[in-house]
């Protein structure tokens, strides 16, 4: 059998020089390296973008009362809310559903009144990871509410105050009670940091004179890119008849382009990484096998038919690649799994820069979380040795084509 | 900007104001078709219901497309400046006043013992539950002195004189141009304010004149926000006194407080 030769002839080929084989599989192995952690990087930027826009407040798809996202009525609701919930969380796309009731009101410690939205929420819903009171110090539970931490410096709003809340009912009718400030949150929404009074749902709807009734319902699927589908499923059950149900990239256009901007951004700079890894082993394999013009001659010289030369070169080249590829894959796996759990904090690689920027009204962690994808490593690892075999090829079919005489001479 | 123009010189900004605030007008009914004097004529609209004190009793009704309700207030008014008003009925609100002295506007709140300051920002949010914003019942403003008027053509029905006006370069305000119809009679009919991109964006209109206080005036205005379909806020004076005496303490916070 000749082929069995011929990779057994290739692999002794191989560590006949084994600084330059080694040169080889370095090389090859860092540029698979590099990409993998490029590739790993580049996603984790966006799920981080996704997760960012859609985590806290927006979710994945939301209900509302048709017209309600143009003017906010207070009597735009959404009724039969626990049938919806239970319809929305019998489908099995579905992590999470929860309600929420907008109120613009006039806050006041005292006789300073200030303009802020009273947002009633399920503060159990809402404590979920990424979610709005995932770091809140206690939720906002009966007279007990939350308030967002700039807009209690400006207020002057410490724990433990009495806040006066007032503002119109659902029915037109005027709300007012007096509020206890249980803690102050930092979240990742301007919006909420710098006018949310955070209320149990229960209390705000009392208040608000709208019981059972909310402004919005929150759906996070298991996928925000099913979001579409997750919304259109929704939006045909009975139990939200009437309502308006959207997915996120609807209702945030703005969000959307700028999850686009940057992957394009990303997916340019991952492809130059790329083209320059693939010029390195295809640099390697010519100058390797550029240099054994003299060894192939001399197989030639001894009865070797050309075909069988190429086939040589060639398998010698998968193997190389094939190794190379695989340890440059295992350390760029190791180096994901190191960090995927913790994140990398880029902030502190640039030096003295913010932990944090705040963008499009939301406020970002400059923490990713590197993750990969089977696929990611095929693909790159597949990439790898095609581009070795044709960068072996050409000198391979140069070095077949030789006179024997000629090639022992070069 | 003009001093503090009758408070609420009515119309433009709010009939409300200028409905609480009253001044002396010599209220003749002017009749007859030949046009009249333009600077007469806002004049005596900008003091119809102006005073240099006042007591009313005033019914609101809003409409909105799913919602409707109403109210009953007593409003204290004192030169142009100075109004109070509290909620008689509902029940459920009975006692939550308003007090404007100057450019500050507070709500008191008997059910929270509170009284709150509206913050400018909030100025133009609703006041009470109404149409009327904050601002229409702290708006200083005139028509005669804040804009440029013409008459723009005869009405036939009711009879009277559509003007046009327009506000002067340097005014601030929330209307660039305001269409006002006046019948013979000399009194408003309908005013539509436009906003200064130029659109529509509410109109109101008067009717039920009747001599109130000794003054013959539209006793019911009709608040038709141009933006929201089904949505309107009714106001009716039940009875007004002009120019009586109120005591200067009504106009107090500590008052406010005290008197529940």
């Amino acid at each position: 059998m000749r082929v069995p030769s011929t990779v057994a002839m290739a692999w002794r080929n191989l560590w006949r020089n084994g600084r330059r084989t080694g040169l080889a599989l370095g090389a090859i192995g860092l540029s698979v390296t590099l990409v993998l952690v490029y590739d790993s990087v580049l996603r984790a930027y966006g799920d981080w973008m996704t997760e960012t826009v859609t985590g806290p407040m927006l979710g994945h798809a939301q209900a509302h009362a048709p017209g309600w996202r143009k003017d906010r009525a207070m009597d735009r609701t959404l009724r039969n809310l626990d049938a919806a919930l239970g319809a929305l969380r019998r489908d099995p796309e579905v992590v999470g559903a929860t309600v929420r009731l907008y109120a613009p009101a006039l806050a006041a410690l005292g006789e300073e009144g200030f303009g802020v939205v009273v947002v009633g929420l399920d503060p159990a819903a809402e404590a979920r990871p990424m979610g709005l009171l995932a770091g809140a110090p206690e939720p906002p539970r009966g007279k007990r509410v939350l308030m967002g931490r700039p807009l209690a410096e400006l207020m002057g709003a410490r724990a433990g105050d009495r806040l006066a809340i007032v503002g119109q009912g659902a029915d037109g009718s005027l709300a007012n009670d007096l509020y206890e400030v249980a803690g102050l949150v930092d979240t990742s929404v301007d919006f909420v940091n710098r006018q949310a009074v955070l209320m149990d749902l229960g209390e705000a709807q009392t208040l608000f004179a709208m019981p059972g009734e909310a402004h919005e319902i929150v759906v996070h699927g298991r996928d925000a890119s099913r979001a579409a589908q997750l919304a259109a499923r929704a939006a045909a059950m009975p139990e939200l008849s009437g309502a308006e149900v959207l997915d996120w990239r609807t209702l945030s256009p703005e969000m959307v382009s700028l999850i686009a901007i940057v992957d394009v951004v990303w997916v340019f700079v991952l492809a130059l990484v790329f083209v320059a890894a693939a010029a390195g082993v295809a640099n390697t394999m010519l100058m390797a096998t550029w240099e054994r013009t003299r060894e192939l001659g001399m197989l030639l010289a001894l009865g070797a038919g050309p075909g069988r030369i190429v086939r040589l070169v060639l398998a010698e080249s998968v193997a190389l690649g094939l190794v190379g590829a695989l340890l440059g894959a295992a350390l760029g796996l190791g180096l994901v799994a190191l960090t995927h759990r913790t994140g990398v904090d880029y902030a502190a690689l640039t030096g003295t820069g913010p932990s944090e920027i705040s963008y499009g009204g939301l406020r970002w962690s400059m923490r990713l979380y590197p993750t990969l994808s089977a696929v990611d490593v095929l693909r790159t690892v597949a990439a790898v040795v095609m581009t070795s075999l044709l960068a072996s090829a050409w000198p391979a079919a140069r070095a077949a084509r030789l006179q024997p005489t000629q090639a022992l001479r070069e | 900007m003009s001093r503090p123009g009758p408070a609420v010189r009515i119309a433009r900004a709010g009939m409300l104001g200028a409905a609480l605030l009253a001044s002396t007008v010599p209220s003749g009914a002017a009749a007859a078709p030949p046009p009249p004097d333009v600077d007469a004529l806002l004049d005596r609209i900008d003091d119809l219901y102006r005073s240099k004190s006042s007591i009313a009793r005033i019914e609101i009704a809003v409409t909105s497309p799913r919602t409707s309700r109403t109210m009953r207030l007593q409003a204290w008014t004192r030169g142009e400046e100075d109004v109070l008003v509290v909620v008689e009925a509902p029940a459920r609100e009975a006692g939550t006043a308003t007090l404007r002295v100057g450019q500050n506007l507070w709500n008191w709140l008997p059910r929270i013992a509170r009284t709150i300051r509206v913050p400018p920002s909030m100025m133009l949010g609703s006041w009470m539950g109404t149409d009327f914003t904050n601002d229409d019942l702290v708006k200083e403003s005139s028509l005669r002195k804040d804009f440029v008027a013409r008459i723009e053509r005869r009405s036939e029905d009711p009879p009277g004189w559509w003007l046009t006006l327009e506000v002067k370069p340097g005014i601030v305000g929330r209307w660039a141009k305001i269409e006002l119809l006046v019948s013979e009679e000399r009194l408003p009919v309908e005013e539509r304010h436009f906003d200064r991109k130029g659109r529509l964006a509410r109109t109101m209109k008067f009717d039920e004149v009747k001599v109130l206080g000794g003054r013959r005036l539209p006793a019911h205005m009709t608040l038709t926000p141009a933006d929201v379909e089904g949505q309107r806020t009714e106001m009716r004076y039940l009875d007004v006194r002009f120019d009586v005496r109120v005591p200067d303490e009504t106009f107090s916070l500590s008052r406010l407080e005290q008197n529940r």
